[in-house]
C-alpha cells in the first residue's frame, strides 16, 4: 500500500461515545477533507444517530450500510433496511435506532456553497472518549494534532481546557483556556461562566482572573466551533 | 421536499458503455453540498471505472455497500466486502474496481479539499451517455442545456455539447458552442482537431478557423 490511499473496515475502527451513540470516526481517522464523513454503529434497540437538527446548516445523506434502522425525521418514522438512503436538509429533527445487531449507518454532510472546514465535534468525541477512559496522553495527542491543523480555532483549546479540568489537571486547564481566550475573548465569556465541565477549577483564583479577561457578554457561536 | 428517502435499487440505473451501472444519488436528491453516487455491477464487470482524479483534484472514498469488489489502486489489488472502504487521498493515483459478486454496490464520495463543492461535468456526460448511444439527440442536448443553465460558461460542458451537436448533425450549434469552449479553454482547439466526434464538421471552413 502506498501513502496515497488507505483501506478502512468500519467495524474495526475504535468507536467514540457521542451523546449516547457510538461514533465510528471516519473523517477523523482518515483526515478526509472535502466533506464530513462518519458512521454510527449500534445493536438492536440502541441509539444510532443522536437526535439533532443540524443547525450548522449541513445537508446530510444517511446510508444504511448493514443491518436495519428505524429513522425518525420530524414526525415521520421510516423502516430503513440496508441500502436505504435518506437525504435531510438542515433544520429537521432526525434520529435513528438500530433494529438489528451490528447496524451501521454511514453519513455524509457539508454546507452548500462552503468549503468544508475539517470538522470539530467528531474530534471532540474521540478526545472526550479517551479522557473518560483515563487516557489523558491519548486525549492530548488528539487535541494537539487538531490544534496544529487549525491554529486559529478557539474551540479546540477551550475544549482541551474542559478535558483537563474534568481530569482534575488544573494547571493544564488554565493554560489551555488562556490560549482559547487569546484567540477569542468575546464568545468564550458565556462558556467560562456556564460550563459545568469547568466546575473543578472554578474556585481557582487563576480561573477567576481568566473570567475577568473575557470581555464578551454572550455567544452566537457553538462551542463545537464548526460541526 | 427537504427530507427524502429512497433505496439503492430504486435509484435510476444508467448503464454505461464500460459495463457498470451508475446510480446517481446526488442528482436524485438534488444534493448541492457534496458529490455522492453509487455504482452497481455484475460479477466480473467493472464497477469503478479506471481513472485518476488528477484533473479535478478530488479526494475520494469508495465504500462497499453490498457484495464483494476487487479494487486496484496504484497497481495494488485489494478485495473488499460490505462495510469496507478505500480512501484515495492522492488524486493522481490510478484506481479501478471490478465486481466479484452479482449484488456488488459501491458508494463513492468525493470533492476537492478547501473548496466548496461544484457539480462535476462528468455527471452530465454519464447521464447523457445511454441517450447518445441511442441517438436520442434532443434528450442529450436538453440534459446539457439544463447543466449549462446552472453554469453557462463551463468549458467542458460546452465542449461536450458541441460534440453531441456535431454527432446529431447540427453543425451551426456545434460550431457556436465549440468556439465558446475554446474561448474559455484554448487547449480545446487541439483536442477538437483530433476528436472524431467532429468528423461531420471537419470540412466546414468555420471549423478550421
Amino acid at each position: 500500500m502506498s501513502e496515497g490511499y488507505e483501506i478502512l473496515t468500519l467495524d474495526e475502527v475504535e468507536t467514540a461515545e457521542h451523546r449516547g451513540s457510538n461514533l465510528i470516526p471516519v473523517r477523523y481517522t482518515l483526515n478526509f477533507r472535502p466533506a464530513g464523513v462518519n458512521a454510527w454503529i449500534a445493536d438492536t434497540g440502541g441509539q444510532l444517530i443522536p437526535p439533532h437538527e443540524e443547525d450548522s446548516g449541513n445537508e446530510e445523506l444517511y446510508v444504511v450500510v448493514r443491518g436495519r434502522a428505524s429513522f425518525v425525521v420530524d414526525d415521520e418514522t421510516k423502516d430503513a433496511p440496508a441500502g436505504t438512503l435518506i437525504f435531510v436538509e438542515p433544520g429537521h429533527n432526525r434520529t435513528a435506532t438500530a433494529e438489528e445487531d451490528g447496524t451501521i449507518v454511514f453519513v455524509v454532510g457539508a454546507t452548500v456553497g462552503e468549503a468544508f472546514d475539517g470538522g470539530g465535534w467528531d474530534t471532540f468525541a474521540v478526545a472526550y472518549t479517551l479522557q473518560r477512559a483515563g487516557d489523558m496522553d491519548g486525549c492530548r495527542a488528539v487535541m494537539d494534532k487538531a490544534m496544529a491543523a487549525q491554529p486559529d480555532s478557539w474551540a479546540l483549546p477551550y475544549n482541551l481546557g474542559c478535558l483537563e479540568a474534568l481530569a482534575g489537571n488544573t494547571d493544564e486547564a488554565i493554560t489551555a483556556l488562556g490560549r482559547a481566550l487569546e484567540l477569542n475573548d468575546e464568545d468564550i465569556h458565556h462558556y467560562l461562566r456556564e460550563d459545568t465541565e469547568l466546575d473543578n477549577i472554578r474556585d481557582d483564583p487563576r480561573f477567576q482572573e481568566l473570567c475577568k479577561g473575557a470581555t464578551g457578554t454572550g455567544s452566537g457561536l457553538s462551542r463545537d466551533g464548526a460541526a | 421536499m427537504t427530507v427524502s428517502f429512497t433505496y439503492l435499487d430504486e435509484l435510476d440505473a444508467i448503464a454505461l458503455p464500460d459495463g457498470f451501472v451508475w446510480r446517481p444519488i446526488r442528482r436524485h436528491f438534488g444534493i448541492k453540498a457534496f458529490g455522492v453516487n453509487a455504482y452497481t455491477s455484475r460479477a466480473g464487470d467493472m464497477i469503478v471505472e479506471e481513472h485518476t482524479e488528477g484533473q479535478l483534484g478530488h479526494e475520494e472514498i469508495y465504500l462497499v455497500l453490498r457484495g464483494r469488489v476487487k479494487f486496484t489502486i496504484d497497481g495494488n489489488d485489494h478485495e473488499l466486502g460490505q462495510g469496507q472502504l478505500v480512501f484515495v487521498r492522492d488524486p493522481s493515483l490510478k484506481r479501478a474496481g471490478v465486481a466479484l459478486t452479482d449484488d456488488a454496490a459501491v458508494l463513492a464520495i468525493g470533492g476537492k479539499p478547501g473548496e466548496a463543492f461544484e457539480i462535476s461535468a462528468w455527471e452530465t456526460w454519464f447521464a447523457a451517455a445511454p441517450l447518445a448511444e441511442a441517438k436520442r439527440w434532443d434528450e442529450v442536448i436538453a440534459l446539457y442545456n439544463e447543466a449549462l443553465g446552472e453554469k453557462p460558461d463551463h468549458p467542458v460542458l460546452l465542449y461536450n455539447l458541441a460534440c453531441m451537436e456535431a454527432l446529431a448533425g447540427r453543425p451551426d450549434d456545434a460550431l457556436t458552442h465549440l468556439e465558446r469552449a475554446i474561448e474559455l479553454q484554448p487547449e480545446f482547439a487541439e483536442t477538437a482537431a483530433k476528436d472524431t466526434d467532429f468528423d461531420s464538421i471537419r470540412d466546414d471552413p468555420r471549423f478550421a478557423g
